[in-house]
């Protein structure tokens, strides 16, 4: 018998969709969490159809986006305008301890599905939405991805080169950052409930946990007035800090120096031992003054070797170094692997593939992740019998009057 | 709502928000910092570039909501001072390298023999074992580690990372949802656990799931200047407005398709674009591309209409359009623009603290969420060294006067 999971007894009614809402239910589902996700066939969910794909293929079913975020959840298609699909809502209502929603505001109430709602048919629900900007004020219908909570909140302007327009970090940034604020805080809710029996609602905006992130330069900004612009790889702390070419095409290594212990290792290592002395670079000041002469210095050194072995050397010494992993190498990494990073599961369209494991381990309760993200209503039936206990007769009629949308 | 929750906090500059994560959402976090103050208040930037260690940005950036004590863990009496310690608080949170703190008998084993409800998280650049958990480390080690770092910056130089760093932040925050969910676990069971947080694992997240392409045969993603590449197609992000920068979507597919029409109706409408043009099929044009039945100097030239709309409007007319028919285009703010934004300020957002002492008004970042029973409070600043030291040991621990003076004298707190 396994291990009984933190949140075996914690059952969550899903209406997430696309990325930041979904990691969160993802997270308590591979500590046990029953989640049951609401999806649409009508408006499917946009990471259905943003790769990677398995083999190339778009299939809606072959995203390993969609599959690693929502891996152990329970799908349940549901044609919302049918008035039998709202009866079904309000049993899953009834059944949860937490619903979570990430539509942009007013969708839930055009439903009946808001939280006042909820309430009065389960009075101690918890009821968390999260959207872009907040379910009030002037921005909150403004609705999107995370590239333009990103955008809003200041991170583009972070990533770039001093001397060109910035560059942007990767993607949908926020979608990163704000599920692990919704994470601590329905945990904290379930806390807090599980104490007093208390349920509530929580209004999360993406680009306000997201803005945690960013605590230093605003504090920063309207306390001294400094003004933040794209600096590349430069930093306050280290120097040498940067990535240095490698051998091959597109080949980079990450090399940054905080002490004086490790600028003395570098210098050993690279077989310049006179470097750690000379005045332009004796001293972190210094460094700092002369950093381009001093990447210039290294990079002559990094470019005749591989990034691994570049790393290997640097790391013997204890000069903190790595690989820029390009997404495929990091598929590979010893390390990860190790970690157990990588988890094959099967998926009933799909077949064979592969999600990611807990971003973190628990000693005692390990995560259980073994299962894909669900296909299009694979659980519809499942929910409908052992969740809901609905008899043969009425499973039927519904599946007729075609409310799995 | 974490009232009656203890957390020791023995952190470094590599854990110190997961605290503040905790203390916000109501624990009692006590930060322990060695006789002198923690390593993280030299850190700069330092408020207006004048050193001190009450004035280190980094420290007040992430130690809000926490009272702070001084204990000298490297003495036999600091460390039996923390076991008393332990064997009152719910949660340890430490981000040494890995077994450092087992050397000094205040492991996880060491100190769950004492109190065994105990939920102690450790923050680490690569976990607590395999291969690379003794690596030295930083910001830019990890993000080069986790996938992320090879993903920004423009393809003809070097990857580079976002400038104020992320790697532990990701860490952190990813520690405090895995701290409460073995708390909760501990409410039911009584049982405490050791919980494991490798950054590495951490920022990874924020490659979006690319690391797992390699193994499903698909594309590679590759960075661009203010984009990104997936296989044969350069996806821009980033476009010029009249007066600086908007990021725009124009993708394809089912779902983002949608998107791509009604802004393709719009430019259309504003003579930006042929009939043609509008009515091409966006949810199959990806597909139309990857399949060569479209070519890609079609896609090229599109990118070309698209730019000169965008072009010939200001961030804030591209931003207004956005909101009044729901495209998705939103402009680059700097960190001025945030702070001037409407809608932070009309949800009372910014959370100012006064300290007349060092002559510091502070705006911070608000609530990370909104809870409408148990609202997230700023109640301290960040504590100044040993602020809390009497309260602490004298009235929470029961030490006496004598011995608090004895210890003190001795340089343990």
């Amino acid at each position: 018998m396994a291990t009984r999971l933190p949140l075996g007894d914690v059952k969550v009614l899903d209406f997430m969709w696309v990325l930041a809402g979904p990691g969160i239910s993802r997270s308590m589902a591979d500590y046990g969490a029953t989640v049951v996700r609401i999806e649409s066939t009508q408006r499917v969910d946009p990471t259905r159809t943003v790769g990677p794909f398995k083999d190339n293929n778009t299939n809606p079913e072959f995203s390993a986006l969609f599959g690693n975020n929502n891996a152990g959840k329970l799908s349940l298609s549901l044609d919302l305008s049918k008035p039998e699909a709202r009866a079904i809502v309000l049993d899953l209502v009834r059944w949860a301890d937490l619903v979570c929603e990430s539509f942009s505001p007013k969708a839930m109430r055009a439903w009946g599905f808001d939280y006042e709602s909820l309430r009065a048919i389960k009075p101690d629900i918890i009821m968390l939405s999260s959207c872009l900007m907040g379910q009030t004020g002037p921005l909150a219908r403004f609705a999107g991805f995370g590239n333009l909570a990103a955008a809003l909140c200041g991170f583009y302007n972070l990533v770039g080169w001093p001397d060109r327009t910035p560059s942007g970090p990767f993607s949908a940034y926020t979608d990163y950052v704000a599920p692990r604020f919704g994470l601590a805080s329905v945990m904290a809710a379930l806390i807090h409930r599980k104490r007093t029996g208390e349920g509530q609602y929580i209004d999360q905006a993406q680009a306000e946990s997201a803005l945690q992130f960013l605590t230093l330069p605003i504090l920063d900004t309207v306390a001294s007035g400094r003004k933040y612009s794209p600096i590349a790889n430069d930093d306050l702390q280290h120097a040498p800090h940067g990535v240095y070419p490698a051998a091959g095409k597109d080949r980079w290594v990450a090399i940054a120096c905080r002490t004086d212990a490790q600028w003395r290792a570098l210098c050993a290592a690279i077989g310049q031992p006179q470097l750690a002395d000379d005045r332009r670079f004796n001293s972190f000041a210094a460094r700092y003054e002369s950093r381009v002469e001093l990447d210039r210095i290294i990079g002559e050194w990094t470019r005749n070797r591989t990034p691994d072995e570049t790393e290997r050397v640097l790391q013997a010494s204890g000069v903190p170094a790595h690989t820029v992993q390009t997404t495929f190498d990091a598929n590979g990494d010893p390390q990860l692997r190790h970690r157990e990073h990588f988890v094959r599961v099967n998926h009933p369209i799909a077949g064979a593939t592969f999600i990611e494991n807990s971003r973190f381990k628990l000693s005692r309760t390990p995560a259980v992740v073994n299962r894909a993200g669900p296909a299009l209503g694979q659980h519809s039936q499942y929910i409908f019998e052992k969740i809901l206990g609905y008899s043969e007769s009425r499973i039927s009629d519904l599946v007729a009057g075609g409310v799995l949308g | 709502m974490l009232n009656g929750c203890r957390v020791l906090d023995l952190t470094t500059e590599r854990g110190l928000l997961c605290g503040q994560i905790l203390g916000d959402l109501g624990a009692d976090v006590i930060k322990i910092e060695p006789p002198g103050g923690s390593a993280t208040r030299s850190l700069k930037p330092f408020f207006a570039d004048e050193p001190g260690p009450e004035r280190s940005v980094y420290w007040w950036a992430y130690n809000r909501n926490k009272r702070g004590v001084t204990l000298d863990l490297a003495r036999d009496e600091g460390r039996d001072l923390l076991r008393k310690l332990v064997a009152h608080a719910d949660l340890l949170i430490e981000s040494d390298n890995p077994g450092d703190l087992a050397k000094r008998g205040l492991g996880y084993a060491d100190l769950s023999a004492i109190n065994p409800a105990l939920v102690y998280v450790s923050i680490t650049p690569f976990g607590q074992d395999g291969p690379k958990a003794s690596y030295a480390d930083s910001d830019l080690i990890v993000m080069a580690a986790g996938g992320v770092l090879t993903l920004s910056g423009d393809d003809d130089r070097p990857p580079i990372r976002m400038s104020v760093p992320q790697a532990y932040l990701h860490a952190c925050a990813d520690a405090a949802g895995a701290a409460l969910i073995a708390y909760y676990d501990r409410l039911n069971t009584g049982l405490g656990q050791h919980v494991d947080v490798a950054a590495q694992q951490s920022v990874s997240l924020a490659a979006q799931s690319t690391l797992l392409a390699a193994t499903l045969n698909a594309d590679e993603t590759r960075r661009m200047a203010g984009g990104v590449k997936l296989g044969p197609i350069s996806v821009p992000l980033v476009w010029a407005a009249r007066d600086g920068l908007v990021t725009c979507v124009f993708l394809f597919g089912s779902a983002l398709g949608v998107f791509t029409r009604k802004l393709m109706n719009y430019i259309c409408d504003q003579g930006f674009c042929d009939q043609a043009t509008r009515d091409k099929d966006w949810i199959a044009y990806g597909d139309m591309l990857l399949t060569g039945r479209e070519p890609i100097e079609e896609y090229d030239r599109l990118k070309g209409v698209v730019a000169n709309f965008l072009r010939s409007k200001t961030k804030a007319e591209s931003f207004d359009i956005a909101r009044q028919h729901g495209l998705l285009i939103a402009p680059l703010a700097t960190i001025d623009d945030v702070l001037a934004n409407p809608q932070f300020i009309a949800r009372e957002y910014w959370q100012t603290i006064e300290d007349r002492e060092l002559g510091l008004k502070l705006t911070y970042p608000g609530p990370f969420v909104r809870f409408g029973k148990t609202p997230i409070a700023y109640r301290r600043r960040p504590p100044r060294v040993g602020e809390h030291n009497r309260e602490i040991f004298l009235d929470d621990l029961g030490l006496s006067a004598r011995e608090f003076d004895d210890l003190s004298r001795m340089g343990v707190i």
